[in-house]
């Protein structure tokens, strides 16, 4: 029985081609679904209903490390690379993988066009100029070419609106590190790595101990 | 399921036809299968199989089109109502109808969201599983105070239904013996977080007459063996569930009556089957079957059956009567009484509170409970001096904030990356879920000039929450935000909403029960007053809304209407 849910399991690795980059923990959720089902169902057709179960695969975004190298549907190269530069700011590479690592401002770019409004995507590439405008004046010389900690501390004033900026400007800001947060926690990286990922709980516990160095879950419901 | 089991064209005489497949069509045959009735279930969408079409179902959020977002340009164009849902969404937009195709009107300066699950299974995928019997003190409301009529039948008349059907359905939650809501055949409930614990202690300590309990909720916590033999397993704790569950851990058509319905070989399914109207024979007086407007390609067929069960939704049910037109039933088929459309219901859910809760750090849960807890009624005595009829449930629970709460604090780089990955604060919070009085103001019509695609008249929605909604979801806002300070909560705010009925998606009225033939549509057995073939045994019939989720009482009444049905068919009374 044992070896039949791993064949399944690797089978259905196989079909979705995940084999190689799902962690430990994923395959333990994994297998634990899969045991659910394969008790009720049999194998065979498990593996084509986890293949099924792919809705817009085809139009996910695929993170690319090329996506400043062409103009974006929103931002153009030079807003993108400047863009990639915020990202691996607010989010860094730490012992896990940054925004900017995994593409997030290409998938902001992705993501603006089609769910945001045209007010919201101006409101993006404003902001954009008015980082490059503010180094200008202080510095002049654009964001790219300032010094880390000038970098981080601009970005810091915007974040809290002072000095060289005002409330309207930190909204902006906020705005656009939600869709950083968004772009990133989403993404295998951030749901799998950094945060903690349990697509099949098993059930639920209402009281499990917690200390700080614990990742907090990544997986919600749909709608919570 | 077979194949053979889905018919299109046919000219069998069933004995029971069923419209509409989900919550209530779906016990409706059901029970007429497993008492050896050939039974044709109408569904005007088309097929989803269990399992093979929830093609939404367990996607990582990077796997799916958008993240599970939703495209501006198709939302706008076929999806403008249906995005209101709260669970509407890139993995289930799917199961919900297409606004483009099934457009409607409100009466200027009313509004009202009309949301839509036309597909196999109808809204028994999308609902939110919450379960809830009614009690005496809700049956006798409308006797009380004058508000709409009395229901025609007592706690008494539907226990046993109740008991039938949450022994097949599988429903989590525990006994309280309250005396404003019965309890019901449970499978264990799910746990409470150790803030809710604390606060349930609070609350049971400051306010004694407002029991805390956990929610009650169609989920297999532990699943008996009927419930493996339909091909169902533990509930595990995705809360994705409105993408559909392959584990059949949550009730639905597809994971509990169709497969007992299947089993017996009386069932057919006729999909892709907008009912027209209804056939009627003015000599016999009884309903000799429906008139079909294919789905696809809008050719014309009939279907014919001894009794049929309208089972099409509230606002579907009542369209179809409606529309169902002769010289002794001019305005709508049933409607000798005139009450037919009118006294629309939905619940109330424009009042919400919350606040942080200190400590508890070192606690966590684990799993994504699909469901909260649940403060019932507390108003169900009548009370003068309170300023409004009726009363609200208060909805709730507790979480600690994930990244998406905690992003919006200042800060960048590694520190702020590493508070994002922790568990941040406790925060608990509560919801009302008010009752909305039958009014008779409050009604649907038939377009006078304006049809959809299929050639069926429009509908057109004239309902208003009244000021006794409005006075309540205030009450409810001031109450809520009161008890959350006195259980020690800090930060604690409120708002009361002023959102327009329909979105509870509790759509209930508009063919009401009733003893008395000249102010009623069904008698107690959800069966026509003038047409002995003819019951109603959805939402349509109820006669007030009381508070509680009413999908429970959906499947009681129709499993007790069935039984009625059958008898009477034996008899050949009908």
């Amino acid at each position: 029985m044992k070896n039949d849910h791993c064949s399944i399991h690797n089978a259905v690795d196989g079909l979705t081609g995940e084999s190689t980059s799902v962690t430990e923990k994923q395959k333990q959720s994994r297998r634990r679904f899969l045991k659910g089902l394969t008790t009720m169902l049999g194998g065979a057709t498990v593996g084509s209903m986890l293949t099924g179960n792919a809705i817009s695969v085809a139009m996910a975004y695929v993170p690319s490390s090329d996506s400043i190298l062409t103009d974006g549907k929103v931002f153009n190269k030079a807003q993108l690379t400047l863009l990639k530069q915020i990202c691996a700011i607010v989010i860094p590479k730490t012992e896990t993988l940054g925004a900017a690592e995994v593409d997030t401002h290409g998938f902001i770019d992705n993501q603006l066009f089609h769910c945001h409004s045209k007010a919201q995507q101006k409101r993006a590439i404003e902001l954009l100029n008015l980082i490059n405008r503010t180094a200008e004046k202080s510095f002049s010389t654009l964001f790219l070419n300032i010094n880390a900690d000038q970098q981080f501390n601009l970005l810091t004033e915007l974040d809290r609106g002072e000095l060289r900026f005002d409330q309207t400007q930190r909204e902006a800001f906020k705005e656009l590190k939600r869709f950083i947060c968004f772009g990133y926690y989403t993404s295998e990286v951030g749901a799998t790595q950094e945060l903690r990922y349990d697509p099949v709980p098993g059930g639920f516990k209402g009281s499990i101990p917690y200390k700080s160095s614990d990742p907090s879950w990544s997986t919600r419901g749909l709608f919570d | 399921m077979k194949e053979q089991v889905y018919i299109n064209k046919t000219s069998e005489v069933y004995d029971a036809i069923v419209i509409g497949s989900g919550i209530s069509g779906g016990w409706a045959a059901k029970e007429f299968c497993e008492r050896g009735h050939k039974t044709l279930m109408i569904e005007r969408g088309g097929v989803v199989e269990h399992r093979k079409d929830y093609i939404g179902e367990n996607t990582p959020m990077w796997k799916q089109d958008l993240r599970g977002r939703v495209e501006n340009i198709l939302v706008d164009q076929q999806h403008k109502i249906q995005k209101q849902c709260y669970a509407f969404g890139n993995n289930t937009k799917h199961f919900f109808g297409n606004d483009r195709d099934l457009p409607y009107t409100t009466k200027e300066g009313t509004e009202f969201s009309w949301i839509r699950g036309n597909m196999l299974g109808g809204k028994s995928l999308l609902w939110h599983r919450q379960t809830y019997r009614l009690g005496e003190y809700d049956f006798n409301a409308n006797k009380l105070d004058g508000y709409g009529n009395d229901w025609p039948i007592r706690s008494k008349d539907i226990e046993k239904w109740y008991s039938h059907v949450e022994i097949h359905a599988g429903i989590s939650g525990a006994k309280e013996n309250l005396p404003n809501l019965p309890d019901s055949e449970f499978l264990p409930p799910f746990e409470m977080t150790a803030p809710e614990k604390d606060i349930q202690a609070k609350f049971a300590k400051l306010y004694p007459e407002r029991p805390m309990i956990m929610g009650r909720t169609a989920h297999l916590t532990k699943p008996t063996e009927l419930h493996i033999s339909q091909g169902r397993v533990k509930c595990q704790a995705r809360n994705e569930c409105h993408a559909g569950c392959s584990f059949g851990g949550y009730f639905s058509t597809q994971s509990s009556t169709l497969p007992a319905a299947a089993k017996t070989g009386n069932l057919h399914i006729a999909p892709n089957s907008v009912v027209h109207s209804l056939i009627y024979d003015e000599v016999s007086n009884r309903i000799k079957g429906v008139r079909i407007i294919d789905n696809n390609d809008l050719s014309e067929r009939e279907y014919f059956a001894k009794v049929v069960f309208v089972c099409a939704s509230t606002i579907g049910s009542t369209q179809i009567l409606m529309n169902s037109v002769s010289k002794k039933f001019p305005n709508g088929i049933a409607n000798s009484s005139g009450v037919l459309g009118h006294y629309l219901m939905d619940h109330n859910y424009n009042s919400v509170a919350s606040g942080d809760v200190s400590g508890f750090e070192d606690e966590y849960y684990s799993g994504r409970r699909p469901s909260g807890i649940m403060i019932p009624n507390f108003y169900y005595k009548p009370d003068p001096k309170r300023g409004f009829l009726r009363g609200y449930a208060l909805g709730g629970g507790a979480y600690r904030e994930g990244w998406d709460a905690q992003q919006h604090q200042d800060g960048l780089g590694i520190d702020y990356k590493n508070k994002l990955k922790q568990a941040g604060k406790w925060r608990f919070g509560l919801f009302a879920q008010g009752e909305m009085l039958p009014r008779f103001e409050n009604q649907m019509r038939l377009h006078p000039t304006l049809k959809d695609k299929w050639g069926i008249p429009q509908i057109e929605f004239d309902v208003r929450f009244s000021e006794n909604e409005k006075l309540m979801m205030e009450d409810a806002t001031e109450q809520s935000m009161k008890m959350l300070k006195a259980a020690g909560l800090t930060n604690v705010t409120g708002r009361t909403k002023h959102g327009p009925p329909g979105l509870a998606i509790h759509e209930l009225g508009t063919a009401r029960m009733g003893r008395d033939p000249k102010t009623s549509v069904l008698n107690g057995f959800n069966q026509s007053h003038d047409i002995p073939n003819l019951f109603v045994t959805d939402g349509a019939s109820f006669c007030s809304s009381a508070v509680q989720n009413p999908s429970l009482t959906f499947m009681a009444l129709t499993a007790r209407a069935v039984d009625f049905a059958v008898k009477e068919l034996a008899a050949k009374r009908i």
